[in-house]
C-alpha cells in the first residue's frame, strides 16, 4: 500500500484520506438529529463502514474491531436475527448485515449459529418458497439471497428450500430479461442484482436471460457516465453496485464505459467533509461511499490500489475466500466467464 | 440518504445550535420512552399515542410499526368487529396524513397492507382509487404498483367477474400508455397481463389484439426510437409466439420500420443496434435466411455503432467476434 497521508491527491483522483476521516467521524456526531434518527439501521451503517474501510485497506483505522464486535453481538436477539441497534426488532436486512460484518472481522464463531440458521429457515413460506424479510411477512426477492447468503457463511444453504427459492426469483422475472421484488414486480437494478447473486450463490444462474439482461443493464449508463436502476431515472452511485455487480456476475462488466463511471463517482465525492453522494454536489452519506469504492474496485479504477470485491457478498474477495465460499465462481452457466 | 444537496458549511449561531439540540433531546427522550413501554410490553391507548408521535417524527422505525401493531390487535376493541373495522380505517388514515413523507418507504407500505388485510370489511375500490391517484402523480413509483397488484388481486378475489377485473387493469395500462409511451411501468403491468388476455381470446381476437399490441409499440418507437423498452417488448412479444413463423413475420416487420426509422436519421444509434439484432434472431430461427449483403451491413453497422455509442463498444465488440464465428464472414474483424 502506497497510502501516504500528506498526500491526498495521490490516488487517482480518490480522496483517500478524506473518506477514512469521514467514516472515522460517523460515530460522534451525536449532536446531529440524523445520527439518531438512523439508529434503527446503525448495524448496517457499521457493515457500509468496514466494506469501504477494508476495500482501501485500511480497516485498522476507523474502527476498533472489538468494540465493534461486542456491538454487534448486542444486537442479537431471544428469536436468533439481529436488529438495526441493540433493543430493536430483528429482520434479515440488519441480520445479514450484521453477519458480514463478523465475517469481515473473522469472528462468527462468537455468535450461535443454530438460532441464526433458525431465524433465517423461519422466514420462508414452505407453501410458496417465498421469503420474508421479518416474523410480520413482507416478501421480497430481496430476501431470497440474503437468506442463502447468511445461510452460506454458516455451510447451511441447504437447510433452506433451495428449489423453492429458485422458482420465486424465477417467477420474478420480466420481459425484459430483469428482476423485480416479487412476482408482478417491475425490473430495477437492486433487485436484479439481488436475484442474480440468489441465483449464483444456489448454482442456478442457467434461469437467467443472459442477453436480453446484459442489454439492459448496459443500457443503465447514462451521459454523465452514471449509472441509474431503470429505465428515465436518475444516475445515482449506489447503481455503480447494483448494476455493475450484476454485470460482473453475467460476465459483461465490458458493456459499459467503466472509465466514464469511475469519473462520475469521483465528482459524487465530497471533497471538504469527505464521503461519497448520490451524486455531484449532493451530501455523502456512508452507504453510497460503500457502493462508489466497491463501485471502483468492480471497474477496475486504476487511481490506487482497492482491494478486489466479489460481486456477489459485496465484501472483499480476500474474505470471501477465507470464508470457502468464492466456489460460485466456478458454477457459471458455460460460456459466462469472469 | 439520496438527493439532498450539499450547501456551504456555515457556524451555526448559538440560537440554531440550541434549536438542534432541542430537537435532538425531544427526538431523543420520545423515542427512549416508546422503546421503553415496548421492550416491558405496555399495550395502551397511551402508549398507540406515543408511537404515532414518534412515527410522526421518523416515519423509518421499523420496529415501533411492529410495536403499533402489536398494540392495536391487544387493545379490546379489536376483538370486536365493528370497533376493529373502526380502529383500522382511523390506522388508514394516519397513513395517508404520513405517506406523504416518504412515499417509498417499505415500512408505511407494508403497513397498510398489514391494516387492509385485518379489516373486517376492506373496501378495495376505494384503495384502487387512492393508488391510482398516486399512480397519476408519479408513474413510476413501484410501491404504488406493488400495492396497486395487491388491490386488484384482493378485489378479484371478492367478485364473481374475474375476467372484467382483469380487462380492466389491462384497460388501464392501455390508458397509461397512451398517456405516456415512455411509462416503463405501465408496459411492465402490460406485459403481465398480456398473456391472459391472449390465454381467453378466440384467434380472431388474438390477431386483434397482437395488432394492437404492435400498434402500441411501433407508437413508441416512433415517438422516442432511442427508448429501449418498446423494442424489448416487442422481443418479448416474439417469445410468446405460436410459431417461428409468425416470429420471422414480425421481424421482417420490425425490419420494415427499421428502415423507415433509418431514413429519417441514418445514424439513429437504437435502431442500428435493433437492425443487427433482427438480422441475427432471423437468421438463427432458419439459416440462410438473411442474405450475404445483409450480413455485410450488420458487421458495417457494428463497427459504425462503436464510434456513435462508444460507451457500449465494449458489446459491439463482442457481437462482432460472435457474428464472425457464426457466420463465418470473410471480413476482417473491425
Amino acid at each position: 500500500m502506497t497510502n501516504n497521508p500528506s498526500n491526498t491527491e495521490d490516488h487517482g483522483g480518490l480522496l483517500v484520506e478524506k473518506h477514512i476521516e469521514y467514516i472515522k467521524s460517523l460515530d460522534k456526531k451525536q449532536d446531529e438529529l440524523e445520527y439518531w434518527m438512523t439508529e434503527h439501521l446503525r448495524v448496517s451503517g457499521i457493515y457500509w463502514g468496514l466494506v469501504a474501510l477494508q476495500l482501501l485497506g485500511r480497516a485498522n483505522d476507523a474502527f476498533d474491531k472489538d468494540a465493534v464486535v461486542e456491538y454487534v453481538l448486542s444486537c442479537h436477539n431471544a428469536d436468533g436475527g439481529f436488529g438495526g441497534h441493540k433493543g430493536h426488532d430483528s429482520h434479515l436486512l440488519y441480520t445479514m448485515s450484521a453477519v458480514q460484518t463478523l465475517v469481515m472481522y473473522d469472528s462468527l464463531d462468537k455468535v450461535d449459529a443454530r438460532r441464526v440458521i433458525q431465524y433465517v429457515k423461519a422466514r420462508q413460506d414452505p407453501a410458496t418458497g417465498e421469503v420474508s424479510g421479518d416474523e410480520w411477512g413482507e416478501k421480497d426477492t430481496r430476501f431470497a439471497f440474503i437468506s442463502l447468503a447468511i445461510l452460506s457463511f454458516f455451510g447451511a444453504e441447504d437447510e433452506l428450500n433451495i428449489d423453492g427459492v429458485v422458482a420465486y426469483v424465477q417467477r420474478s422475472m420480466n420481459y425484459d430479461g430483469g428482476f423485480g421484488s416479487g412476482p408482478g414486480g417491475e425490473s430495477h437494478a437492486a433487485q436484479v442484482f439481488t436475484c442474480l447473486a440468489a441465483l449464483a450463490i444456489a448454482r442456478r444462474l442457467d434461469v437467467v436471460d443472459r442477453e436480453r439482461l446484459s442489454k439492459w443493464l448496459a443500457e443503465r449508463q447514462l451521459k454523465s457516465g452514471g449509472l441509474n436502476g431503470r429505465p428515465q431515472k436518475m444516475e445515482d452511485v449506489c447503481y455503480s453496485w447494483w448494476v455493475l455487480s450484476s454485470l460482473q456476475i453475467l460476465g459483461r462488466v465490458h458493456w459499459i464505459d467503466r472509465e466514464r463511471l469511475c469519473g462520475f463517482i469521483l465528482s459524487a465525492q465530497d471533497p471538504d467533509a469527505g464521503g461519497i453522494a448520490d451524486r455531484p454536489g449532493n451530501i455523502a452519506d456512508v452507504y453510497h461511499t460503500c457502493f462508489g469504492i466497491a463501485g471502483l474496485s468492480l471497474a477496475g479504477f486504476g487511481g490506487c490500489e482497492l482491494a478486489e470485491v466479489d460481486p456477489v457478498y459485496c465484501m472483499p474477495v480476500k474474505v470471501i475466500e477465507r470464508a470457502g465460499l468464492r466456489s460460485w465462481t466456478e458454477h457459471l452457466p458455460r460460456g459466462w466467464g469472469l | 440518504m439520496h438527493g439532498r444537496r450539499r450547501e456551504k458549511v456555515k457556524e451555526p449561531t448559538a440560537d440554531e445550535r440550541e434549536q438542534s439540540k432541542q430537537r435532538v433531546d425531544k427526538y431523543c427522550a420520545l423515542n427512549t420512552h416508546v422503546m421503553d413501554l415496548k421492550s416491558t410490553s405496555v399495550f395502551t391507548r397511551e402508549s398507540l399515542d406515543s408511537t404515532k408521535k414518534l412515527l410522526e417524527l421518523n416515519t423509518e422505525l421499523h420496529s415501533v410499526w411492529n410495536y403499533r401493531r402489536t398494540i392495536l390487535t391487544h387493545l379490546d376493541s379489536w376483538q370486536n368487529p365493528d370497533e376493529r373495522q373502526g380502529v383500522l380505517e382511523q390506522e388508514l388514515e394516519f397513513l395517508l396524513e404520513i405517506i406523504m413523507k416518504n412515499i417509498k418507504s417499505y415500512w408505511m407500505w407494508n403497513h397498510r397492507v398489514w391494516a387492509l388485510s385485518s379489516l373486517p370489511c376492506p373496501n378495495w375500490q376505494r384503495e384502487l382509487k387512492l393508488v391510482a391517484k398516486l399512480l397519476a402523480v408519479d408513474a413510476r413509483n413501484y410501491h404504488g404498483w406493488d400495492y396497486r397488484r395487491f388491490v386488484v388481486s384482493k378485489l378479484r378475489e371478492s367478485v364473481e367477474d374475474k375476467d372484467a377485473v382483469d380487462r380492466a387493469e389491462f384497460a388501464f395500462t392501455t390508458e397509461q400508455i397512451n398517456r405516456d409511451c415512455a411509462n416503463h411501468s405501465a408496459w411492465h403491468n402490460r406485459s403481465k397481463l398480456l398473456p391472459a388476455v391472449l390465454g381467453k381470446s378466440s384467434e380472431e381476437e388474438q390477431k386483434r389484439v397482437l395488432d394492437e399490441e404492435m400498434g402500441l409499440i411501433l407508437n413508441a418507437i416512433y415517438t422516442d426510437p432511442d427508448d429501449q423498452n418498446a423494442w424489448l417488448y416487442h422481443e418479448w412479444l416474439l417469445d410468446i409466439q405460436k410459431s417461428d413463423r409468425e416470429r420471422s413475420e414480425l421481424l421482417r416487420g420490425k425490419i420494415e420500420a427499421i428502415r423507415e426509422l433509418l431514413e429519417l436519421e441514418e445514424d439513429s444509434k437504437r435502431p442500428l443496434v435493433e437492425l443487427v439484432d433482427s438480422f441475427v434472431a432471423l437468421e438463427n430461427l432458419e439459416h440462410g435466411s438473411i442474405t450475404d449483403d445483409e450480413k455485410s451491413e450488420c458487421l458495417q453497422i457494428l463497427g459504425k455503432l462503436k464510434t456513435i455509442d462508444s460507451y457500449h463498444a465494449g458489446r459491439y465488440r463482442d457481437m462482432v467476434r460472435l457474428l464472425n464465428e457464426q457466420w463465418g464472414a470473410s471480413e476482417p474483424l473491425l
